[in-house]
């Protein structure tokens, strides 16, 4: 297992897609930051500045970790949505699966491997996130472990999903189908923060069932919710918008997250260990 | 035995791969698996190798069920579509199939020079394996089935995309890990690298075997006659057709396939004695290509035994 997820993490770095990843993202964080900066600045000279302010730090930091939610989970499914299917439709598997591996431990290699280095990447993203608003603005967090584990946990969660449909599908098919996956989680968050807003108990519901098919929205949405939600905050997550979140989503979904991750690595490995290649 | 196959079979749907595949291959031998495409040879080695379950029937290797780690552990396999990790150095390649195998660092050091000098590739092994040939990447694929000193190697056409130098050179791995006492299955198109270095041949056609044995007992009773013959008369030619098939008639040249040896004398006497005249009788021992191509042609029947199926 350790080969093979070491062999991942090689393969992502040699095939250049964590440096264009990178160059990338530098490339977001850079526009991002000058937004945080001169709108921040810019807001100084209005009449309610001081109001406005205390609004546009946490809407700026909301608006990044929501970016960069998109942007780890739009990695996790491109890195993954052939490593299976795509060695099979090349053949590179056929002269890995009859050494001396359990085809499990070639799933778990992978996931592993893509697990790291997508942690990796949400850690530093999530970092810089938050050092862009906080140097700009000044907005003081309530940052933990706990926080940046679980801006981590989101990527992985679409990882699991890609993992198990590569086992079956084709890489194409796979792909379009965690990509509308995540929209639908991504659609029923701001579903039920419309619905709070809106008092719509059906808008409510459905954001409810999105999260259950795809829990990366909620995962989101309790990082933002912890973060911007300290007992002395001069703002309400109310004023987020979509990007907020007037709940925060209880520690059963984090339980059932983990649960959901486990259901679908456990599905590629039956899946996986009974095909014909 | 290292390979005891009984009534192996894989279906795909309601197509055969392969049906009811009884193979039994010893040690040291060079097996020959011959059959025209889609026969169903890559199917059996598949399901050997593990990437193909069984639908039916059961398979031993090295005495121990498919699928089994520890057998895999001594079991060298190229695959027919050889393709590999193109961002590795040939090095690394031969690195992760060595500890795929669990072979330590030491013996990695050790080994991977040995098997690349092997198949020709020393001074090669820091490029990049996607800048290799075709004949290169086949080269360094038999390496990695190599390295773990094996007892057992399948090769899947490991010469497909070798010039006759290359092909040469592995012949000559093949009768080298014979002679040590290895075992090799031979998956191959090449009938006349099979008649020169195989031992037992096995020849599957619509997913059965047609005919096993040695090469030589295949050959034993495949002979073709083409004689002269002038007066040819309808009864000559009754008799002939009942001595021989593919009864062929052009002119004075009658030709025929015997099916034993012991069969031309009759032959001789079924032109004389009806009065024809006999001024010539040639006999051409059918090459191992003739008999594929004839059994292959005929559809073979199934056959459970030591000889060719249509007998």
């Amino acid at each position: 297992m350790v080969t093979i997820a070491l062999l991942t993490i090689k393969e992502v770095i040699r095939r250049r897609i964590m440096l264009v990843t990178i160059v990338l993202a530098v490339a977001f964080l850079a526009l991002y930051g000058t937004g945080v900066h001169y709108g921040y600045k810019d807001m100084g000279g209005s009449h309610y500045a001081g109001p406005m302010q205390a609004l546009i730090a946490p809407m700026f930091l909301s608006i990044g970790l929501y970016f960069g939610s998109f942007i780890v989970a739009f990695l996790a499914v491109m890195a993954a949505v052939g490593a299976i299917s795509g060695e099979i439709e090349s053949g590179i598997i056929h002269a890995v699966v009859p050494r001396p591996v359990r085809r499990s431990e070639i799933i778990l290699g992978k996931f592993l491997g893509y697990s790291l280095m997508l942690s990796s990447f949400a850690s530093l993203f999530f970092i810089s996130v938050l050092l862009i608003v906080h140097y700009n603005t000044g907005l003081n967090t309530s940052v933990s472990a706990g926080t940046i584990g679980l801006f981590c946990l989101q990527p992985v969660i679409l990882l699991a999903v890609t993992m198990f449909g590569t086992t079956f599908l084709s890489t194409l098919a796979n792909g379009i189908g965690c990509f509308m996956l995540y929209a639908v989680g991504v659609v029923g968050g701001m579903l039920e923060q419309i619905g709070h807003f809106a008092n719509s108990q059906f808008l409510v519901n459905t954001g409810i069932i999105s999260s259950l098919v795809m829990p990366a929205d909620s995962v989101y949405r309790k990082i933002v919710y912890t973060l911007l939600s300290a007992p002395d905050a001069s703002f309400s997550s109310m004023m987020m918008g979509p990007f907020g979140s007037v709940s925060e989503p209880s520690v059963w979904m984090l339980v059932y997250t983990v649960i959901y991750i486990m259901v679908f690595l456990t599905l590629a490995l039956m899946v996986f260990s009974k095909r014909d290649i | 035995m290292i390979i005891e196959t009984i009534n192996l079979t894989k279906m795909y749907g309601k197509k055969a791969g392969c049906q009811e595949i009884c193979l039994e291959v010893g040690a040291g031998q060079i097996f020959g698996f011959l059959g025209p495409n889609g026969a169903g040879k890559s199917t059996l080695v598949k399901m050997l190798v593990g990437l193909l379950f069984p639908t039916a029937g059961t398979a031993r290797i090295l005495g121990r069920p498919l699928g089994d780690l520890g057998a895999r552990q001594k079991i060298g396999f190229l695959p027919e579509n050889f393709r590999y990790q193109d961002w590795l150095t040939g090095k690394e390649l031969l690195e992760f199939h060595a500890s795929l195998y669990g072979i330590s660092g030491a013996e990695k050091k050790r080994r991977i020079p040995e098997v690349l000098g092997q198949v020709g590739l020393e001074g090669k092994e820091r490029q990049k394996v996607g800048s290799y040939s075709k004949g290169m990447q086949q080269r360094v694929g038999l390496a990695c089935a190599l390295l773990p000193d094996p007892e057992l190697i399948l090769l899947d056409e490991p010469t497909s995309a070798m010039d006759p130098l290359g092909r040469r050179e592995v012949r000559e791995i093949m009768i080298e890990l014979s002679k040590k006492g290895k075992t090799v299955f031979l998956n191959s198109h090449l009938l006349s690298e099979i008649e020169m270095i195989c031992d037992q041949v096995a020849i599957i056609n619509n997913g059965r075997i047609i005919a096993s044995g040695t090469v030589k007992e295949l050959l034993v009773n495949a002979f073709d006659v083409k004689m002269q013959v002038e007066g040819v008369t309808p009864p000559i030619l009754e008799q002939l057709s009942k001595l021989g098939t593919n009864l062929a008639v052009e002119g004075q040249f009658i030709s025929l396939s015997l099916g034993a040896r012991e069969e031309i004398p009759a032959l001789a006497e079924a032109v004389v004695k009806n009065g024809a005249l006999l001024y010539s009788l040639e006999i051409k021992q059918n090459s191992l290509e003739d008999l594929f191509v004839d059994l292959v042609r005929e559809g073979g029947s199934p056959c459970g035994n030591n000889s060719p199926a249509n007998n």
